[in-house]
């Protein structure tokens, strides 16, 4: 329709790919420290919430950096775990994944613990004197009630991901057809001269998800309602 | 308290901008990557014999620094990488045409670690990752890809080609080991550490690098911009040239 | 661990054994306490640590030393580090509120804690549960439209169908009005005699109390300060309650005349103007309501005249209390010491009992 190349329709793919891969594979870790944060006391829990925190106050690129240092063949996971394991993470589309699920991380906390902190205390003690254990609880009571929290989180992460940039460059470069999802697309076009009708192009398509995205989130919210 | 605030701000305002205009004579150059650190070397000395002349260097991909100008950033000089933005700005009159010439020629190798067995174009195609200027708006890419192109090796290096936004960054890449090699410039091959020229890519395959130097409309009207590119055809800036491994003919 | 928590007694009487120590910040639980029975309750002001005493027998909080038995099987020991987990201790609990889960049907409420007892231990079942509780029509329905006594007696049956060892209400009729609480009570006790559970039932009235339990622990500052009977209770809030003592009839109806109900106590007739159509019905009678005379009086306005046996006079608090027997029913007149020495009434004495039809106060 804008005379998309091949190449941009890659982006496109790879956008929403990793966006639903980081996502997907956030959503169990976030979970479990959304629970921990709400529901156990331990030492070093305001050190474990600033952690979480911390990517939504740093620049991308300093998580993109600091990522490259951990990951790549001279960081410490990098040479401890990748290496001996022979996988290979830096300018792959699993470090887009790795960048994309880092920087969204704590939008899908969040969103989850607010979710989780709404429900009443009562619930969680009727549900264990009536014979569950705590796995059981957070199975039938816990994440079935933060539902809300759990699908805005999701969704907030998905719209974060589809925007990623500063980190994924750094970690994951911009490799067409592997890893250069759209924002690194756009930026190549903005960079060159007589770009724009392409850079504008894609801007409308990043939009158009992110306006699609938003309007699922809203309906998904009244359907929720509407069961109550 | 508030009266003395906006005294207080005001004070500053003016000493700020008056500062601005204090400088006799400041130069706005955007150079191509590629040639950074010969022309801190070059405008240095120029700096030296002239003093009040002053220069603010923009370094970055010849495209990305025409695509600037276009959009109005403050440029006296534009040193491109290739013909082919430096014509751009002329079609668009932002250059002047009457003060454009020719001032250095490059040539573009093949770098990478010392121990790969790659010593000629189409060896590359047994790495997994090479860095490459991303050609919309990189010379060298461009310059890269044509020689691809030519060679018949191109679909065999599609998924393998990291895009960097200057050849300097390509250079980085290859040399902090994230890419298998890259395609860069004999000058740039020069300030590796960790990797080493592979080999040179055929001449035959790509047109020649040529560095084109022109003052923009702006800087045409400027005593010193012109002085100073005359200064870049001079003998002495030539040799400035040939020492960081630019041809000169 | 388990084997415990399969261990079903026969029997519905219950064993308890406590002795915990906690600190909530300022507030402190220390106590020492054994009790046996089927219907125990729990007295005492608000912030006396009721509520708190229980979560930590439920297993709810963690003392922070101490030992729990109940029935023989330790629970809890800080020192032998035996801490049996909340899921494991079968004690069911039901609170103030109903606390139904919102995601759940009706039914889906009523069988989360069945579906998570072991085989052996269901002999509750739903059926019979919910005809005991009439809930049957709600079965299907989500929990949030339901009334506010439908949502309790849901709750109830909840606990109850988890077949536990031990049902703790903590104040589970003071969010309801008057009229809800009387309608509740019934199906509160019929579930647990029906299904042979004995209960703490924690509350700061008097009047639920002397309906629901038999035996009472007075909680005091975050410990058990006493134990005692019903009756004991009753008799002590005489001497610092300024209304003294009063009387708690259940009294069946029999018929009605005119703008007054005829009710059944024990075999005697009473006649009430504040009475209603429904079978059964709970009345207060203050025993300063109530006149002695030594002999027959014969015409007298009051409606109610009984023919009584002093069984007991006893003093709480500079009141005096005369215990009466009425055909095989108890009765307490409160009169003052001097009326006492100038009837020279005495145990075993014969006296006529007057009370107005107009005294009686109907509960719900």
């Amino acid at each position: 329709m804008f005379g998309f190349t091949h190449t941009d329709y890659l982006a496109m793919l790879l956008s929403v790919r990793v966006a639903v891969v980081a996502t997907l594979l956030s959503l169990p870790f976030g979970f479990a420290v959304a629970y921990l944060m709400t529901y156990r006391k331990f030492r070093g829990k305001v050190i474990l919430d600033v952690i979480v925190n911390l990517p939504l106050t740093l620049p991308p690129v300093v998580i993109g950096y600091l990522l490259l240092l951990l990951l790549g063949q001279q960081g410490f996971i990098g040479k401890m775990v990748l290496q001996p394991l022979g996988i290979k993470l830096i300018f792959t589309w699993k470090a887009a994944v790795v960048a994309t699920a880092v920087v969204g991380f704590p939008l899908m906390v969040r969103s989850i613990r607010t979710g989780m902190e709404t429900i009443d205390v009562r619930l969680i003690q009727a549900s264990r004197t009536l014979g569950a254990g705590w796995f059981d609880t957070i199975a039938t009571v816990i994440a079935p009630l933060a539902m809300r929290g759990i699908i805005a989180g999701s969704v907030l992460m998905f719209a974060r991901g589809l925007g990623e940039f500063g980190a994924t460059i750094i970690v994951a470069g911009n490799i067409p057809g592997v890893t250069q999802t759209i924002p690194l697309a756009i930026y190549d076009y903005v960079n060159t001269p007589r770009g724009d009708a392409m850079a504008l192009s894609l801007c409308v398509v990043s939009i158009s998800i992110s306006v699609a995205m938003l309007i699922f989130h809203e309906w998904l919210g009244r359907r929720m309602a509407r069961s109550d | 308290m508030k009266k003395i605030t906006i005294k207080l701000f005001l004070c500053v305002f003016f000493f700020v901008l008056l500062t601005g205009s204090a400088i006799s004579a400041e130069l706005n150059l955007s150079v191509a990557a590629s040639m950074r650190d010969a022309v801190t070397e070059l405008s240095d000395n120029f700096a030296k014999k002239n003093p009040g002349v002053s220069f603010q260097k923009n370094f970055g991909s010849s495209g990305a620094l025409a695509k600037q100008i276009e959009s109005g950033a403050p440029c006296d000089i534009f040193l491109s990488a290739n013909l082919k933005w430096m014509d751009y700005l002329k079609e668009k009159k932002l250059v002047d045409a009457r003060y454009t010439t020719t001032f250095a020629y490059n040539e573009v190798v093949f770098v990478g670690k010392p121990e790969l067995k790659i010593s000629k174009l189409q060896d590359v195609v047994k790495l997994e990752k090479i860095a490459i200027g991303s050609p919309k708006s990189v010379p060298a890419g461009d310059y890269a890809e044509k020689a691809i192109k030519k060679a018949g090796i191109d679909k065999q290096l599609e998924n393998k080609l990291v895009m960097a936004k200057d050849v300097r960054e390509c250079l980085m890449y290859a040399d902090r080991g994230e890419v298998d090699g890259a395609f860069v410039y004999k000058t740039d091959a020069l300030l590796a550490k960790n990797v080493k020229t592979l080999f040179t890519v055929p001449q035959d395959l790509y047109p020649r690098v040529t560095y084109p130097a022109g003052l923009t409309a702006d800087g045409s009207k400027k005593n010193e911009a012109v002085a100073f590119y005359k200064y870049l055809q001079s003998d002495e800036a030539k040799k400035i040239l040939v020492k960081h491994g630019f041809a000169v003919k | 661990m388990s084997g415990w928590a399969g261990a079903w007694q026969g029997a519905t009487d219950m064993d308890l054994r406590v002795s915990v120590q906690k600190r909530f910040g300022t507030f402190t639980i220390d106590t020492n306490f054994n009790v046996e029975g089927e219907r125990i309750g729990l007295f005492g002001p608000s912030g006396s640590g009721k509520s708190t005493l229980v979560g930590l027998i439920a297993g709810l909080y963690h003392p922070d030393s101490g030992a729990v038995f109940l029935d023989d099987a330790e629970i809890f020991n800080s020192e032998k580090r035996v801490n049996v987990p909340v899921e494991h201790r079968r004690i069911g609990m039901v609170f103030q509120r109903p606390h139904l889960f919102p995601h759940l049907s009706v039914r889906g409420n009523l069988l989360y804690g069945y579906r998570r007892c072991e085989h052996k231990d269901r002999k509750i079942k739903l059926d019979s549960l919910v005809e005991v509780l009439q809930i049957g029509h709600l079965l299907h329905r989500g929990v949030r439209n339901l009334s506010g006594g439908e949502k309790q007696r849901v709750a109830i049956g909840r606990a109850v169908l988890s077949n536990p060892r031990l049902l703790v209400m903590d104040e589970p009729l003071s969010a309801l009005d008057d009229s809800l609480k009387f309608q509740i009570i019934p199906f509160l006790k019929g579930a647990c005699e029906t299904f042979n559970i004995p209960y703490l039932f924690i509350s700061h009235s008097l009047t639920e109390m002397r309906i629901m339990t038999d035996k009472v622990l007075r909680v005091v500052e975050g410990r058990v300060a006493s134990q005692m009977s019903l009756e004991q209770l009753a008799r002590a809030y005489m001497g610092e309650s300024k209304a003294g003592y009063i009387n708690l009839l259940k009294l069946r109806s029999l018929d009605r005349l005119g703008n007054l109900y005829v009710y059944d106590w024990g075999g005697q007739r009473l006649f009430i103007s504040g009475g209603s159509d429904l079978p059964e019905a709970f009345f207060e009678l203050p025993s300063t309501d109530i006149i002695l005379f030594k002999r027959h009086p014969e015409a007298i306005s009051a409606r109610n005249l009984l023919q009584c046996r002093v069984t007991d006079i006893f003093e709480t608090g500079h009141r005096l209390g005369v215990e009466l027997e009425c055909s095989g029913q108890r009765l307490v007149a409160e009169v003052v010491r001097q009326a006492v020495e100038e009837l020279g009434i005495t145990k075993e004495n014969e006296v006529y009992a007057a009370i107005k039809a107009t005294a009686f106060r109907r509960l719900g």
